[in-house]
């Protein structure tokens, strides 16, 4: 068990996605036909209050998109979001704003250079006309003092500040509207060590004293298993495995999660350089593998892998693993060895 | 102990900007031994990747440098001619950089790129060098070695690029690979395969390899020796055991409890900080960098600090033991 599993935070549910589908349709030269890319495949996913979600996986696996589809910012091509038991589609897009903000990856570039900081800070309030200015502009302040941004700052630009206080700018900014959940896409890829340990501990800080849900998206599973509650692990647009944070880094079940936990790499001199298993096989994302999209890489691949398409498998939406190594229809004694020990 | 295959001694780098000069390297010796790996680490802007440039003379023009020792298998590069580096340069020593993408060409093709460099310095034909290439292609785990020769970049994924820089570098035979965050741009699967990959070849050459990375995780696993750099300086240089089970420097410590350690570090409990930014390198820094952030500064740290060594171990810091 977790601290943050025991803490009594987590409750109904604020957000759940059924059967979350986005394609992209994507050109692939002046005479060839647009193709499509399945971004996110048939996603079911639920958000519950108060926990720390992280979504795991690598580059091209969709967490993005997914992000993006939760926060609003992008409709689903099928499958439904519904936002506190109503569905996302029948909400006003402003009054879903204003419960989920984002933080994104690169201070540098989600920052409007030309606007200062008490005024980023402040800008959903403009949008949403909440206030006159001098409320705004203390509401920034305010904001500013709650993740640790001196007053001076207020009206310098982006430029003058380093790379952690422009991420702090962007958490005072997602927070301003008092959402219910934060949306963070990699808030820490673009930062050095000693500065994503800062920014680690105010959003762990700011959850605890404001209640918040986070939705937390990283490539960093080290970062990952130390803010997160529970873990979606995702592979070419599915989530392969869901389960809490603990029970996910102890007893992976996934082949896929096991090689990723297994490329962790720690500062322990000596243990050398994992083997992680997988396969050369790098899947087209725009002619994905058939059967299960994992299989090409997977060491532990057998029968249905290259034909059926895994279903997932646990009591949702407490943990879930999508692998025919977990399905009794499959995995049945002449198989045995296959399964990873 | 053999003759280091790469010596650096007392090297300074100063960039000129238009805000004044900015002393991006100062004062850094450490020395390579044959088939060693040592890691370069530290955070942006602590002057790693400048000291890369520096060693291989691909510095930008604004940059001045300046070094009392540059060996190459005891031929000092800073009194030869810049013949002598060009002949070495992708030769004898070799680079590979973090982004390929960029340090591809991508209006040349992979075997014509794979090739060029042998040709030149070891003139052989274009039959022999494309031998060459296709073997060390499969080398590096590619499969249809042949066919990726007539292939341009834009064709490869970002794990496929990583691997032909890597046998690129690997071309003409090197005793020397400076990487320069060869992994940094991959996926954490990738990223074990490749250095998997990287230490391998490097056993199996006798490569002496120096490692570039702001990743603990990488140097913890791969290193053989390590220099902590901040601010420009090399603040702490030993075996990676000795660095990784007892760091002296205040700096190093600071570090390592910033990452939170699987296992280790209780999930959702604070993480160590290092409080404050780095300081300003432009004009001249005096005394220790560290000191304004460091929770053991004390007035005299405004005075140069003291280089102290135990064994292989040495740090520059007033304290034996922080």
């Amino acid at each position: 068990m977790t601290a943050l599993a025991e803490t009594p935070l987590i409750e109904a549910p604020l957000i759940e996605a059924k059967g979350v589908t986005r394609s992209f349709k994507v050109g692939a030269g002046l005479f060839n036909r647009k193709r499509t890319l399945h971004a996110v495949n048939g996603i079911d996913l639920t958000i519950r209050k108060g926990e720390v979600l992280g979504i795991v996986g690598e580059s091209g696996c969709g967490k993005s998109t997914l992000a993006r589809i939760l926060l609003g910012l992008l409709p689903p091509s099928t499958g439904t979001i519904s936002f506190q038991g109503r569905e996302l589609s029948t909400l006003d897009r402003r009054a879903v704003a204003r419960q989920v903000q984002p933080v994104f990856q690169d201070p540098y570039s989600s920052l409007n250079p030309r606007r200062r900081i008490a005024s980023i800070v402040s800008f959903p309030l403009d949008v949403h006309g909440i206030g006159t200015a001098a409320e705004r502009r203390r509401r920034a302040l305010e904001m500013m003092d709650l993740v640790g941004l001196p007053a001076r700052f207020a009206d310098r630009y982006p430029s003058e500040l380093s790379g952690g206080q422009r991420q702090r700018v962007a958490i005072a900014r997602a927070l301003v509207m008092k959402p219910e959940i934060v949306v963070c896409d990699e808030p820490t890829s673009a930062l050095d060590v000693s500065v994503q340990s800062q920014i680690l501990n105010l959003l762990l800080d700011l959850r605890r004293e404001l209640n918040l849900t986070y939705v937390f998206i990283s490539h960093n599973l080290a970062v990952v298993e130390h803010i997160a509650t529970r873990v979606a692990v995702m592979y070419l647009g599915r989530v392969v495995e869901l389960a809490e944070t603990a029970e996910l880094f102890a007893n992976p079940r996934h082949p896929y999660t096991t090689a990723l936990l297994a490329s962790i790499l720690t500062p322990e001199p000596g243990l050398g350089i994992p083997e992680t298993g997988l396969g050369l096989a790098f899947p087209d994302p725009l002619n994905p593998p058939s059967g299960c999209v994992f299989h090409p890489r997977c060491p532990n691949a057998f029968g249905p892998c290259a034909t059926v398409v895994p279903r997932a498998l646990g009591q949702h939406p407490a943990g879930l693993v999508a692998c025919h190594l977990h399905d009794p229809d499959y995995n049945t004694a002449n198989n045995q060895g296959n399964r990873p020990s | 102990m053999t003759r280091p295959i790469l010596e650096v001694a007392n090297l300074s780098v100063d960039i000129r900007t238009a805000g004044g000069t900015l002393q991006a390297v100062r004062d850094v010796s450490f020395s390579v031994g044959r088939g060693e790996t040592l890691c370069l680490v530290g955070e942006s802007g602590c002057g790693k990747s400048v000291t890369s440039l520096a060693i291989m003379d691909l510095l930008p023009r604004a940059a001045t440098r300046r070094v009392s020792r540059l060996a190459f298998d005891g031929v000092d590069l800073a009194r030869s001619g810049k013949g002598a580096v060009n002949a070495l340069r992708g030769n004898r020593m070799a680079m590979i950089f973090q982004e390929p993408m960029t340090a591809l060409n991508p209006a040349y093709t992979i075997g014509d790129q794979l090739t060029e460099g042998y040709r030149r310095h070891k003139k052989a034909g274009a039959a022999e060098a494309r031998e060459r290439a296709v073997h060390l292609l499969e080398k590096v785990g590619i499969a249809a070695a042949g066919d990726r020769l007539g292939q341009y970049p834009h064709q490869l994924s970002g794990g496929l690029r990583q691997r032909i820089m890597i046998a690129m570098a690997l071309m003409c035979g090197p005793d020397l690979v400076i990487a320069d965050e060869p992994t940094t741009a991959l996926d954490v699967t990738i990223q074990a395969q490749i250095l998997r990959l990287l230490a391998e070849l490097q056993r199996e050459l006798g490569i002496a390899l120096v490692l570039i990375t702001h990743d603990l995780g990488v140097v913890g696993r791969i290193a053989d020796r390590v220099a902590v750099m901040y601010a420009g300086e090399v603040v702490e240089n030993g075996t990676a055991a000795e660095i990784f089970t007892h760091p002296r420097h205040p700096y190093t410590q600071g570090l390592m409890d910033c990452i939170p350690l699987p296992g280790r570090t209780k999930p959702g409990e604070r993480l160590g900080v290092i409080p404050g930014v780095v300081p300003s390198l432009v004009g001249g820094i005096q005394g220790c960098p560290f000191r304004d952030r460091c929770p053991h500064a004390r007035p005299v740290c405004a005075e140069t600090p003291p280089v102290k060594t135990q064994g292989e171990h040495a740090w520059r810091c007033i304290l034996e033991d922080a």
